[in-house]
């Protein structure tokens, strides 16, 4: 009973609990790097002049900063910062039960080689619960945890997420 | 010589007031000057890569490259490599704590520290080693195995992004071919918000803006490659030690709060990435042919050139790429399903879909989905609701079961960096007119539609400098035929899932005829839009029709009203006969309707035959029509590209 209840609260502010836990809201860079400038003059320019914008999130020597620190993301952010980068291609690589982005995933869950066939099965099952309608990447850590912890074979990693 | 680090023995002096122990560390750091100045370190190719030093243009000397104040600890260390060195001894005496904004000059100056530390021993006992906890930490994390040079080719409608750009990927220990995307890549870019194209466009020429190294996991900029600019990636594994590994990151540590002023065309990115490389390898000279010019896939060409560097290569098709790839193995039945799904207009209850195999439906979702994901990139999804769609796709993948099992892309047969030399040099000899003529030909850099096209981007020309001197008979003697500064054209063919904008533009001088028969070397920009299709199959076949609507603006003080304005079409073809033998019929008509009255018009056809990878046979004939005059052209040249 007790179980069930804590599930229950779990689900219902899943993004509230892992954001405060982990304050992604700081350093949420994933929309910022992917909104591409559109239209052909702009891009020719910024891709023939190798322009970045300036921030610290990846400065070298800058301290820390938001999920890095000095320039390298911080172990406890690796899992989420993955998720919040690779969204679609995650999403697709689940769908399908494998491929690259997928592969990286189960790496830095700690899959073992034996372990990765049921992680693409398990993955593919349920890429619905994981990036649900409308997902924030803070719901898809959340889902990502539960659905490995509600396995058998895989719940041993969800602790590492 | 008098002294010249007198200021620095004042400060450790006045350290030895308020220190115990300190006048010892003075008489320790009297002996390791003296010794470095025995072994004349600062003379060292070592040291001057460190410090990035470069040879005066005029004057004798050197300076460093590195812009910023705080690289460097004596007054003058910009330009007295001497000074800095023994400055930076004297800095490493210091006993400052590592926080957060601040580390010891031992872990600031890492790769200094080592450097020194091999060539005059230090003595703990005398000058204690400070534990660089955040260098650690950080080296830690990345777990460094391997450096790979990464370069983006260009993409599909975009010549200038020719011009390119490299990275390099540190690759940890626990990683493979699978998990490539969690290394790091480090990229040196110009630091800035500016979104104004042409602002950044100027100041970037100019070396407005600071360039500053930075790292960042390996995936953002794949997806930013691969996904939303789709350029394939090429990747080269480089053969280096782990100690010249750690080399290469101790320096970038160092640079991290560092910035070089950032010039587009020589002190760019590869440059500082070819400076990296020759920090950890000192027997390696990459960077002396870029002194005034770097190009990234020349620069590539410079570590692929070099014995024993490049331990192997890894394509890396972008989006675009697997689509077009995946969309020429379909079955037209499968094809015909991929707009509609994408677009929202069909749907997978469809009898078109659900009478399909179950592997036949794997693939036409997952083309759809990622067609999907390219249309909404590239901003062209009309969708309403694209992340519904995109989902619902992944969601009917999902429930099959089913393997695409769709071969790879093929690694391409030619890389970009095994393509013919960007410069070009080419004599030839014809007729003009009824004027016999020789003629040389020079473009620096970089590649047109007509020469040999293994490695480079179908379709895609792009030129800087291009010129043309001929020596005529008859008494005209020699003179510049034309020089074009820029040349851009990007052929970019359409078919039911691909709809390019094609463009060209063109800046430069040429011969224009007036009505009294002089032939001025007048200035123009010319370009504009235009569409492009393969035939006879919209997806396998290499042969392109194209065409244009092009206007004119001509500037010379020798035309009536000093300008003339003009507009008119240019259709033409590009087929191969062979992979070596290339024909472009074109015609091209001008319609000046303000300052001119003048309706010139050129049809004519190129042809080229490859002899060699740097070796090619050019035969150009023309009929051309200015101020009611005719005239034809036919030029037979040699191109030698290097």
């Amino acid at each position: 009973m007790k179980k069930i209840l804590i599930a229950v609260v779990i689900s219902a502010v899943p993004a509230f609990a892992f954001a405060q836990q982990n304050n992604i809201g700081t350093c949420g860079w994933g929309a910022k790097l992917f909104d591409g400038q559109s239209g052909l003059v702009p891009q020719v320019l910024a891709v023939t002049t190798n322009g970045t914008s300036g921030n610290q999130t990846f400065g070298i020597t800058t301290g820390t900063s938001g999920c890095t620190q000095d320039g390298v993301v911080r172990s406890t952010w690796k899992t989420a910062m993955f998720i919040d980068g690779n969204k679609d291609r995650l999403a697709r690589d689940m769908s399908i039960g494998n491929g690259e982005t997928l592969d990286s995933l189960a790496h830095l869950v700690g899959v073992r080689e034996e372990d990765r066939a049921a992680f693409g099965r398990v993955m593919q099952a349920n890429v619905s619960v994981i990036f649900p309608t409308g997902s924030t990447t803070d719901d898809s850590v959340v889902a990502l945890k539960q659905v490995l912890r509600s396995d058998r074979e895989l719940a041993q990693y969800a602790a590492s997420i | 010589m008098p002294f010249p680090t007198r200021r620095w023995w004042a400060f450790l002096c006045l350290l030895c007031l308020l220190a115990p122990g300190a006048a010892q560390a003075a008489g320790y750091l009297d002996e390791l000057v003296g010794r470095s100045r025995e072994l004349r370190l600062s003379e060292r190719r070592e040291w001057h890569r460190l410090m990035h030093y470069t040879r005066n243009l005029i004057t004798p000397g050197v300076h460093s490259l590195a812009d910023a104040r705080r690289f460097f600890l004596a007054p003058d260390g910009k330009t007295n490599p001497q000074d800095e060195l023994e400055a930076t001894l004297a800095a490493f005496f210091s006993d400052a704590q590592e926080t957060q904004e601040t580390q010891n000059p031992q872990c600031a100056f890492i790769s200094r520290y080592a450097w020194l530390d091999r060539e005059l021993a230090f003595d703990p006992a005398r000058m204690t080693k400070q534990t660089c906890k955040r260098f650690n930490e950080w080296r830690e994390t990345l777990n460094p195995h391997g450096i790979t040079l990464i370069f983006p080719a260009a993409s599909l409608n975009n010549p200038s992004s020719m011009y390119g750009h490299t990275l390099l990927r540190i690759d940890a220990k626990d990683q493979n071919e699978k998990t490539r995307l969690l290394a790091y890549a480090i990229n040196y870019a110009a630091n800035t918000n500016e979104t104004n194209g042409i602002a950044f466009a100027i100041n970037g020429l100019l070396g407005g803006y600071p360039g500053m190294f930075s790292i960042m996991p390996y995936y953002l900029k794949v997806r930013e490659y691969t996904d939303m600019e789709n350029r394939d990636v090429w990747e080269y594994e480089l053969n280096l030690t782990p100690a010249q590994i750690d080399l290469v990151l101790m320096h970038v540590w160092e640079l991290g709060p560092v910035y070089f002023d950032y010039y587009f065309f020589d002190e760019n990115c590869s440059y500082y990435l070819l400076e990296l490389l020759e920090t950890a390898r000192p027997d390696l000279d990459l960077t002396s042919p870029f002194r005034w010019w770097a190009i990234p896939s020349d620069t590539v060409r410079e570590v692929v050139k070099q014995k024993g560097l490049v331990k192997r290569t890894v394509y890396r098709p972008s989006n675009a790429t697997v689509i077009h790839h995946r969309l020429e193995l379909m079955s037209p039945d499968e094809r015909a399903l991929v707009n509609p799904l994408a677009r929202g207009r069909a749907t997978t209850t469809d009898a078109a879909f659900t009478g399909l195999p179950a592997e036949s439906q794997a693939r036409v979702l997952e083309v759809s989905y990622d067609y999907l994901s390219y249309l909404r990139a590239s901003g062209k999804s009309s969708v309403e609701h694209p992340d519904e769609l995109a989902r619902n796709l992944l969601l009917e993948r999902s429930r099959v079961g089913a393997s695409a099992n769709d071969p790879p892309v093929p690694v391409p047969a030619v890389r970009h960096d095994q393509g013919h030399g960007t410069s070009l040099l080419g004599i030839g000899g014809g007729r003009r007119d009824g004027l016999n003529f020789i003629e040389l030909r020079g473009r620096p850099t970089y590649h047109d539609l007509m020469d040999p096209e293994g490695g480079y981007v179908p379709g895609a020309q792009t030129e800087f400098f291009d010129f043309a001197v001929r020596d005529y008979s008859g008494g005209v003697g020699a003179r510049v035929e034309d020089f074009t500064p820029l040349r851009i054209v990007s052929i970019a063919p359409r078919n039911e899932f691909f709809e390019p904008l094609s463009w060209k533009i063109d800046v430069g001088w040429a011969r224009r005829r007036l009505a009294d028969g002089a032939e001025p070397l007048v200035f123009g920009v010319q370009g504009g839009p235009g569409l492009a299709w393969t035939v006879p199959d919209t997806l396998r076949s290499k042969t392109m029709v194209y065409a244009f609507l092009e206007s004119t603006l001509q500037a010379d003080t020798r035309l009536e009203k000093n300008y003339a304005l003009g507009i008119g079409p240019n259709i033409g073809a590009l087929v191969d006969f062979s992979g070596r033998w290339r024909a472009e019929p074109y015609v091209k008509g001008q319609w000046f309707f303000a300052g001119d009255t003048d309706t010139p018009w050129i049809a004519g056809l190129r042809q080229r035959y490859t002899l060699d990878r740097d070796w090619a046979l050019r035969l150009d004939l023309s009929r051309e029509r200015q101020e009611k005059q005719y005239w034809n052209t036919v030029l037979l040249s040699l191109h030698h590209y290097f």
